[in-house]
């Protein structure tokens, strides 16, 4: 459905990334995992058309990207990180005018837009000023105008970020829910629990490559290394980004927790001690279970700690 | 797609309160402000100065004098007591003109007295030069004309005939000269609306760039730019998007106006706005000077980077325009170098060409070449615009 080879991005003098291959196979949920910084935004911008790019191929839909953008972005939707509809116009003037711009009409754009409310079940807010929804139902509109012209293609950037876990729980089921449709989900996220709730493959993108593809299950079978999850309160997603950068082996598991990739009662008492010197609070610790977050951990600190 | 462009233009400004008001009550209450303001400026029936006779000579020839000078409405002729001159400040008059003992004999023997004036004319502080020049010389043909009265009553005594042939003369100045204005139609006269609803128009038109900039700066920075372009919105359909819904709006903004100075500003004494001879002609000019308006939005919006930025931008832009273009101050006042200053200003064309059509009562071929200009102004603006914005499209 989406292959990628030696794909070169560079802003100035950064390399953004540096000969990336990638595969993606049609009707899979596929999750890229990565640190902040590591091309994931660049490169779903490069898959929507948003961005150019230096070197590489690019085929989707077995068209290539360049000369077919438009066909290709017809039977594609870009659900961004941050709401981007308008806030004074109500759910449903902002659905139609979305499909409008599409140039979605007639009987498809019924189908189109009934098939947009029921699967983000919107239907109560049809009437309602985007500006006074809450935040669970801003990102169930922000999905339901990416589904206006049904995409055999999605993809999300963190489209959980800032939101609370029964919201978080619901879009995961929904974006879950496309596979039965067949449709391939391409779900950026640094959230490790969340990849291991929803993805079929997984990637694991660093400094602008890939270091890491392949079957969820399979990644996670080969792993087996001991871990600490600390919970938290009282503290924000920047925050626990900004803290888990300076720790050693350590990552921000979702938006109250860390993981510690390994079970060294002196580690833990060291991250435990900075924790209470930034005012984080420790809810509770708990032995870790998933090994994506070590893999990714291991991944990616060998990676970082070659540079240095 | 311009169909939903425009809904959701339309509904995204109809919901902006300071918008409307930016749009369309602010140019509204300037106009009916200005018109009401500068009334009596353009009112030709008002007097200029106000000034009072003191007859000291009690004859029939100072109280002809006192008549002559009645007859021109330019200047108000007011009563007062002897008593009451010293103190003629206090009444608002500017001149008291005192007709002194012995005007008659010495207007009769065509003297001045040894040297002395016919009469004497006290002048207010206050009073500007040229009117002072211009009640002197309206003095000074009244005397001329009293002096022609009395040769002609001397000449009727001994040359009958020849007194006959200056009987038909008459010296009021309607009779002298027949007064045209420039390019006006009929006996139609400038007037304070037709002045000020053609500034106002133009000023506002330009204050699309408070709603405008705050939407696109606002899409730009919620991402939803960022989408409508995956969704194969191209820039040039964009700005299309953008164009036409603004220019719908300025229609909107220059047929009200005119309603408002057709309909509202008589209300309140001031006179109506008449529309000219070419209805065509406003649409022509008022589509350039909306391009112009809307390329300087887009222009405006790509670049800033926040809301506040543009609005603080744009109002700086829009008040220089104006001030230089003869919004604020009409350029037939300006100095010769600001006059010439002024063309500069797309303001200063777009107002040319609403007074070609309002004030001057000419054709759709006179604004060919403003509307042009205003029309060229805005699209150099929008491929600037198109190119910044194609960086990070």
């Amino acid at each position: 459905m989406i292959t990628i080879k030696k794909l070169v991005k560079r802003y100035d003098d950064r390399l953004a990334l540096d000969h990336l291959d990638l595969s993606i196979a049609k009707g899979v949920i596929f999750g890229l995992l990565g640190p902040n910084g590591a091309g994931k935004t660049t490169l779903i911008a490069i898959l929507n058309g948003l961005t150019d790019f230096q070197e590489g191929e690019i085929e989707i839909m077995a068209m290539p990207l360049g000369k077919n953008l438009k066909k290709i972005r017809k039977r594609c939707a870009f659900i961004p990180q941050s709401p981007a509809f308008y806030d004074n116009l109500s759910v449903i003037e902002n659905l139609r005018f979305f499909a409008g711009i599409q140039q979605i009409s007639g009987s498809e754009r019924r189908d189109n837009l009934d098939y947009a409310i029921t699967i983000n079940r919107l239907q109560p807010l049809l009437g309602k000023r985007a500006a006074i929804l809450s935040g669970g139902q801003k990102k169930r509109l922000n999905i339901a105008v990416g589904l206006l012209n049904k995409p055999e293609i999605i993809y999300f950037d963190e489209p959980t970020a800032g939101i609370d876990p029964e919201t978080r729980n619901d879009i995961l089921s929904t974006i879950r829910s496309f596979k039965d449709e067949n449709k391939t989900v391409v779900y950026t996220s640094h959230y490790m629990a969340e990849i291991e709730q929803i993805c079929d493959e997984v990637a694991i993108i660093n400094q602008g490559r890939i270091v890491r593809q392949g079957q969820l299950k399979s990644m996670l079978a080969e792993e087996n290394v001991d871990s600490v999850v600390i919970e938290l309160v009282g503290t924000s997603p920047i925050q626990l980004e900004k803290f888990a950068r300076k720790q050693q082996k350590t990552v921000v598991l979702d938006q109250a927790s860390l993981m510690i990739a390994e079970r060294n009662p002196a580690a833990i008492g060291k991250i435990l001690t900075e924790l209470e010197a930034e005012k984080i609070m420790v809810k509770g610790l708990r032995y870790g279970t998933t090994n994506l977050e070590s893999l990714f951990i291991r991944l990616t600190s060998r990676e970082n700690n070659s540079d240095v | 797609m311009f169909k939903a462009m425009l809904i959701k233009e339309f509904i995204l400004v109809l919901r902006d309160r300071h918008a409307l008001a930016a749009l369309f009550i602010m140019p509204a209450v300037f106009i009916l402000i200005m018109s009401l303001a500068l009334k009596d400026t353009f009112n030709s029936g008002r007097a200029l100065s106000t000034y009072a006779v003191i007859d000291e000579d009690n004859s029939d020839a100072a109280v002809r004098l006192s008549e002559l000078l009645r007859e021109n409405k330019g200047f108000a002729q007011q009563a007062i007591s002897g008593s009451e001159w010293k103190h003629a400040q206090n009444h608002d008059i500017h001149f008291i003109l005192t007709i002194p003992a012995g005007f008659s004999r010495n207007l009769e023997k065509n003297e001045t007295g040894g040297g002395a004036a016919l009469c004497r004319l006290d002048v207010g502080a206050e009073v500007k030069e040229n009117i002072l020049a211009i009640f002197k010389l309206e003095l000074a043909m009244a005397i001329t004309r009293l002096r022609i009265e009395t040769i002609k009553d001397e000449l009727a005594v001994y040359l009958p005939e020849t007194a006959q042939e200056f009987s038909g003369m008459d010296f009021s100045p309607d009779k002298m000269v027949d007064v045209h204005f420039n390019a006006m139609t009929g006996n139609e006269k400038p007037t304070s609306t037709q002045q000020s609803v053609p500034s106002w128009i133009v000023f506002a038109m330009f204050f699309i760039v408070i709603p405008m900039s705050t939407i696109f700066i606002n899409e730009r920075k919620q991402n939803t730019l960022s989408r409508m372009n995956a969704m194969n919105i191209s820039i040039p359909a964009l700005f299309a998007g953008k164009i036409a819904p603004y220019m719908v709006i300025n229609q909107i903004q220059v047929w009200i106006m005119i309603g408002v100075g057709m309909f509202i500003v008589p209300l309140f004494g001031a006179a109506p706005l008449t529309l000219g001879n070419s209805p065509g002609g406003l649409v022509l000019i008022s589509l350039g000077l909306s391009l112009a308006a809307v390329g300087t939005s887009v222009l405006i919006a790509v670049t800033a980077a926040t809301v506040e930025q543009a609005t603080t931008i744009g109002g700086i832009i829009n008040i220089l325009l104006g001030a230089l273009g003869g919004i604020m101050v009409p350029k037939f006042i300006m100095p010769l170098i600001m006059q010439k200053v002024a063309a500069v200003s797309p303001m200063s064309w777009g107002l040319e060409g609403f007074l070609d059509i309002l004030l001057r009562g000419q054709g759709i071929s006179a604004v060919i070449p403003e509307s042009g200009a205003l029309g060229g102004f805005g699209a150099g603006l929008l491929i600037i615009a198109a190119m910044r914005l194609k960086r990070s499209y």
